[in-house]
């Protein structure tokens, strides 16, 4: 019974002393990763201008317009269903501005605005994107609505969708 | 004889427990990498943490470190690398993923005199915007295993 015992532990430490001697020793510890909610957005001119001339526009045609395309909306956010508005902070403009998102590298380009004090949609869609957009605005103005110069401060934000 | 036996088998283990746990050892505590910002235009900036440290016991034949981490579910990319390393040779930075068999880390420790050595561990941190936030995903909490073996 003996001899049976000091076997079983003989072959037991044979078993274990070559199996340790290939690894000498293990540890661990936790390493976190966090990641907080991150949301930018950003415009690559801060001021541009349009003149409306109404160069080119037929006789007798009320409705003259120039365009600029010559600034780019770009956005970070790792947040997901979201959207992108855009306002402007002036009440009662002479001249109607109109926005429209031109050949987004991520999202949908939602229609056209008239944009105004109340936010509306520019861009669909963008959640958890790093993207950008052409920002294409278009002055309207009526020859029967004078001269004059509107001034907009217009306020782009990410927001639920 | 019986008793006699089991005793000289415990002490065994114990012995060889014992003496593997103080072969190689993590220290520093349990690091924690925050992402909270990026510039506009590019991915969220990356983090790297430098607090934690390896040490670990030449041996009488040549060893290597392995690396390998537990964390399923991973959201976000975690690397590791080995600097300041005073015996032996550090690999290439691992990219640690849930499940990774285990991956080479500091290489060719020479055989030699029962000495203890300590390296740095490099660790960092990135996410891209489609990836996510910790507050929709949770964060990544990952078991990193350091093994001392037998090259």
């Amino acid at each position: 019974m003996n001899k049976y015992l000091l076997r079983i532990v003989l072959v037991i430490i044979g078993g274990t002393v070559p199996a340790l001697a290939q690894t000498y020793g293990t540890d661990n510890h936790q390493v976190t990763v966090q990641v907080s909610t991150i949301t930018m957005v950003s415009v690559d001119i801060s001021s541009i201008s349009m003149t409306i001339t109404g160069a080119g526009v037929p006789a007798g045609q009320d409705q003259m317009t120039a365009t600029n395309t010559s600034s780019k909306l770009r956005w970070g956010v790792n947040s997901s269903s979201r959207k992108i508005t855009a306002q402007t902070n002036l009440a009662t403009p002479l001249f109607a501005l109109n926005l429209l998102a031109v050949s987004p590298t991520q999202g949908t380009a939602a229609a056209e605005a008239t944009l105004s004090t109340t936010a509306q949609d520019i861009m669909l869609n963008i959640g958890r994107s790093l993207g950008e957009c052409t920002l294409q605005y278009t002055g309207i103005a009526l020859a029967s609505q004078g001269t004059g110069t509107d001034s907009h401060t217009i306020t782009f934000t990410v927001t639920t969708q | 004889m019986k008793t006699l036996c089991v005793m000289v088998f415990i002490a065994v283990v114990l012995f060889f427990q014992k003496a593997t746990a103080q072969q190689i050892e993590v220290r520093g505590g349990n690091p924690v990498l925050s992402i909270t910002t990026a510039v506009i235009g590019s991915e969220p900036t990356v983090v790297v943490n430098t607090t934690s440290t390896l040490r670990y016991r030449r041996q009488n034949r040549v060893t290597k470190i392995t690396v390998q981490t537990s964390r399923p579910s991973q959201s976000f990319t975690l690397k590791a690398l080995a600097q300041s390393v005073p015996l032996g040779t550090a690999a290439p930075e691992v990219t640690l993923t849930n499940g990774m068999p285990a991956t080479d880390f500091v290489v060719n420790i020479p055989a030699g005199s029962n000495i203890r050595r300590t390296c740095t561990l490099r660790y960092t941190a990135s996410a891209t915007f489609a990836q996510g936030n910790s507050a929709e995903m949770g964060n990544d909490v990952h078991t990193v295993t350091y093994t001392l073996v037998r090259q």
